[in-house]
């Protein structure tokens, strides 16, 4: 019995050591919310009225995921709360800038690509570059004597041999790069899988702009050169591709609404992975679909690559090469994909099939310096708090009060590891509601000594030893604070599930620490007080205003 | 093991209130004073009801909908706030403007109606231009209505799921009754914090609504264990037709000491985040959560005594088998035995030894009514011997 007790007290205060040297040793710390560092907030949801369902919700979560990385937001959070997207961008303070990064329309947009520029590249980008910041995104018709495009082509086999599928040109998944030599300007190679390259005199009828730019003109307001264009579907647009590459896309001759809802998936076709689709009926769908294959089938002005890419919020998914004039029903995409390109570009396409609008219902800035003075105060205040809890536990308990200062120190400890670990690994923030939380959980830890120690001056005022009533004192208390911290369990857990923002992260600290609470005071508290009790520290003093056993014998003897 | 002799002896040596108190010997007749409970209470949720009619809550921002913006107030004043915002067309005559200090500073904060995303920016910028401070030092924040009702229309979900849950848990773990009992008390508690709110017209936001939320748990948390002692003793005394009142009399003199400490622990941190967080630091966003929390505990701990259990008392009373067991209620030395009245061996040790001291008047008047080894029906079992 006292070796178990001292395995588990052991290895509690072993596992409460290690885990802050972890924590300490590879630097983690917890994350800080909005509230207590400065940013700004945007609450979204999608525009009151539209048909919704929750993948399209999470498909634009990540396509704010990938637009915000793409600008370089320190430790952004973005998350989706039921039916509303939460996005939070510390350091921030435009507010413009913040609504532009997070305005995701989830709109698919159907465009057909003047020529494409591959990742994988040996060609002198410089010149590119230098040319194409004047003229991007202007509509004119500058035509750049350096330019050097490399179209990626679709690997052989992939073909599909019905009448009615496309072969995709995807720059995706390819791997194999063909360039062409640098007299040939704004041009599209493909290979001789694909279709004829246009001349340069064809591609500058329309309005044309060089390849390869950089972003930099094309996105507004934005702190790096890196993010993600902004979408303009009636405009010729220099538009990054999945795997890094760039490509430059026409007008949008449609959008993902010419699909049937759900019906894209991911399956294999003449031996790799590829996508199928359904068209809708009447013009609306096969109508649209078959006026932009036909252009880019017979490889007109305006889509001389014959490719068509598929866009969704400013980045080509894919850029199929179109093998057929006319469809019917419905379309298959191939390529060399793997499984996961394949599964991607199926869901973009059936949630650009149903685009919802967001609408931006709640943006907070938060200034910095309110953000710190917050922390510091709580800081300082939960310190204080502590300090007075300790105090009262001191004076009331006496020495029995060095369990709960311990006990303190072993929940800190896991509180501070794993809120730490989560905020590495899962990307969550400690935010003043938390940090409230936290403070208030305090309470509720030493309500479980109280409970507890009650419950032993209890065992001993009817007659039993120290020792024994610390036995059953525990079993009796630990029922109680087993019930009580199941309520607040319910409680925390309810209000993660039904809330958004704060609340969310107040009840998730709240429902922690009462874990917590009950992790150590089993594995803790338990093992603690009962090895006290055996102990000669606790006998023949006076203990919880209450005397021990020698005492009382004492007490006895001298009074009758 | 040898049994010890027993302390129950000193029992009767602390007389004074505070020494019965520390250690835990009270006999306060709780179910006699109930009425002043219930008087407290019907009047606090009387004013509660009537301001709630006639001033209502002063709702925050995120209810409502519109902006704010808090500018630090060194360089501006009302007035030329109220120009910036006429400079960029929004109706400056609706505005609110108050003045709230945070660490030391004077911030202006600033209410309007809902702006578009551009007007807000440009009224920033123009802001940090009229106050000489950085863009960074500005806080701004906008709702719209239609998301401010969808919050207030989660926050009421949220506490019912959360009611109907608990309910069912204590109905689970303990019984019907005392699930009624402490959701009452519960609703009780969140009625007079609301009630606080709307008699002070202090403002409530998200932070508030956490608050409350929380106070819920923590109303319940007291009443548990309030109710888990009623549990134990009802088993305790289940031989010996004590009513029920008793049942409940004695439980909560013995964890009165219980539930003043978890209540005192608890609110020390919170009123720390008060005084010291919101009151001296002057963090606002601390305050608005800090005091409906501290609200909320206090009326908590006192709702488990006086609203809890009398109701817990009253619904068990209906009941047939307490019905037939109704009789005058044990006060004073009859009480404090039933409270005192611990194990089989402490007690025969203290009746022998009061037996000794037969001048003793206490003793002698109470071994006539209700001690438990008098009723109980039957010898307790003799202890089992057991190695240790």
């Amino acid at each position: 019995m006292r070796r178990k007790l001292i395995y588990s007290l052991s290895a509690i205060l072993l596992l409460a050591v290690s885990l802050i040297a972890i924590t300490l040793g590879a630097g983690y710390h917890p994350a800080l919310g909005l509230d207590l560092r400065g940013g700004i907030s945007v609450t979204l949801r999608p525009v009151t009225g539209q048909a919704y369902d929750k993948s399209s919700l999470d498909l634009a979560v990540e396509r704010i995921r990938e637009r915000v990385d793409s600008f370089g937001v320190g430790e952004p959070e973005i998350l989706r709360q039921d039916n509303a997207i939460v996005v939070n961008l510390p350091g921030v303070n435009d507010q413009q800038q913040a609504i532009d990064l997070v305005n995701v329309t989830g709109k698919v947009y159907l465009r057909p690509v003047i020529g494409c520029q591959s990742a994988v590249t040996s060609t002198p980008v410089t010149s590119i570059v230098g040319t194409a910041t004047s003229t991007a995104g202007t509509g004119t018709t500058t035509v750049a004597n350096t330019t050097v495009i490399n179209l990626p082509t679709a690997t052989t086999g992939a073909t599909a041999s019905s009448g009615t599928t496309p072969t995709s040109g995807s720059p995706g998944p390819s791997r194999r790069v063909n360039s062409v030599p640098p007299t040939s300007p704004v041009s599209t190679t493909t290979p001789a899988l694909t279709a004829t390259p246009p001349t340069g005199g064809t591609a500058s009828t329309d309005t044309t702009v060089v390849a390869g730019a950089s972003t930099t003109t094309v996105v507004s307001g934005a702190t790096t050169t890196t993010g993600l264009p902004f979408s303009d579907p009636t405009a010729t647009q220099i538009l990054p591709t999945r795997d890094g590459g760039r490509c430059q896309v026409g007008p949008s001759g449609g959008t993902g609404e010419v699909f049937v809802r759900d019906s894209a998936l991911p399956r294999i076709i003449g031996g790799g992975w590829g996508v199928t689709v359904d068209l809708k009926t009447g013009g609306s769908g096969e109508g649209v679909w078959n006026a932009l294959a036909k252009e880019c089938f017979n490889a007109t002005a305006t889509c001389p690559s014959k490719q068509l890419a598929i866009e969704l919020d400013g980045q080509i998914q894919s850029a199929p090469t179109v093998n057929a004039e006319n469809f019917t029903g419905s379309v298959q995409i191939t390529g060399s994909f793997t499984k996961d390109q394949a599964t991607k570009l199926a869901q973009v396409m059936n949630s650009g099939a149903l685009p919802i609008t967001l609408q931006a219902e709640a943006v907070q800035t938060v200034s910095a310096t309110l953000g710190k003075d917050s922390l510091r105060a709580a800081l300082i205040a939960g310190a204080i708090g502590v300090a007075l809890v300790l105090a009262f536990m001191f004076a009331y308990y006496r020495r029995l009060a060095i369990v709960v200062l311990l006990g303190l120190c072993v929940s800190g400890t896991l509180i501070y590891s794993i809120t730490s670990f989560i905020s590495r690994f899962y990307n969550g923030v400690l935010s003043l509601a938390g940090v409230a939380g936290l403070i208030v959980s305090i309470g509720v830890t030493i309500d479980s000594y109280v409970v507890f120690f009650e419950r032993l001056k209890d065992e001993m005022r009817a007659g039993r030893s120290l020792r024994n009533s610390a036995q059953r004192g525990f079993k009796a208390a630990f029922h109680t604070i087993l019930v009580a911290d199941s309520v607040s369990l319910i409680g925390a857990a309810v209000l993660w599930y039904l809330s958004v923002g704060a609340v969310r992260g107040f009840a998730f600290y709240l429902g922690l620490s009462t874990l917590v609470d009950v992790f150590v005071a089993y594995f803790f508290t338990r093992p603690a007080v009962l090895l006290l009790a055996r102990s000669k520290f606790m006998s023949g003093k006076k203990i919880m205003g209450i005397e021990t056993s020698v005492d009382a014998t004492q007490a006895l003897g001298a009074t009758s | 093991m040898t049994e010890v002799l027993a302390p129950e002896i000193e029992v009767s040596l602390h007389r004074t209130a505070r020494a019965r108190l520390y250690h835990g010997e009270t006999r306060v007749d709780f179910m006699g004073r109930k009425w002043w409970g219930i008087g407290i209470s019907l009047a606090l949720i009387a004013a509660t009801l009537v301001s709630l009619l006639a001033q209502g809550l002063n709702l925050g921002l995120d209810f409502n909908g519109g902006v704010q913006w808090e500018v630090p107030a060194a360089n501006i004043s009302d007035a030329q706030a109220r120009d910036v915002l006429a400079a960029n067309g929004v109706k400056a005559a609706d505005a609110k403007i108050v003045t709230v200090s945070a660490s030391g500073v004077q911030r202006l904060r600033i209410q309007t109606s809902e702006q578009p995303a551009d007007v807000r920016q440009k009224v920033s910028t123009a802001l940090a231009k009229a106050a000489k401070v950085d863009i960074k030092d500005i806080s701004s924040n906008s709702v719209t209505a239609s998301w401010g009702k969808e919050i207030t229309k989660k926050a009421v979900r949220a506490l019912v799921v959360f009611i109907i849950l608990v309910a069912l848990f204590i109905a689970w773990r303990f019984e019907w009754a005392m699930a009624l009992s402490a959701i009452a008390a519960m609703l009780h508690d969140v009625l007079i914090s609301v009630g606080i709110y709307s008699i002070l017209q202090l403002e409530v936001t998200p932070a508030t609504v956490i608050a409350f939320l929380t106070i819920l748990g923590f109303s319940l948390y007291d009443t548990i264990v309030v109710f888990d002692k009623v549990d134990e003793n009802t088993a305790r005394f289940a031989g010996s037709r004590l009513p029920y009142d008793d049942v409940i009399n004695v439980s909560m003199n013995q964890v009165v000491m219980r539930s003043l400490n978890t209540s005192l622990a608890a609110v020390l941190p919170v009123l720390s985040l008060l005084v010291v967080g919101a009151g001296l630091l002057g963090a606002i966003s601390l305050r608005e959560f800090a005091l409906a929390l501290f609200v909320g505990l206090v009326t908590g701990s006192y709702s488990s005594i006086f609203i809890a259990s009398p109701l817990l008392a009253w619904i068990k009373g209906q009941t047939p088998k307490y019905k037939a067991m109704r009789g005058p209620r044990a006060v004073g030395v009859d009480l404090e035995r039933l409270v005192m009245g611990g194990s089989p061996a402490a007690r025969r040790e203290s009746q022998r030894l009061r037996a000794a001291r037969a001048g003793d008047a206490v003793a002698a008047g109470g071994a006539a009514v209700n001690a438990p080894a008098s009723l109980l029906t039957h010898e307790p079992r003799p202890r089992k011997k057991k190695r240790r």
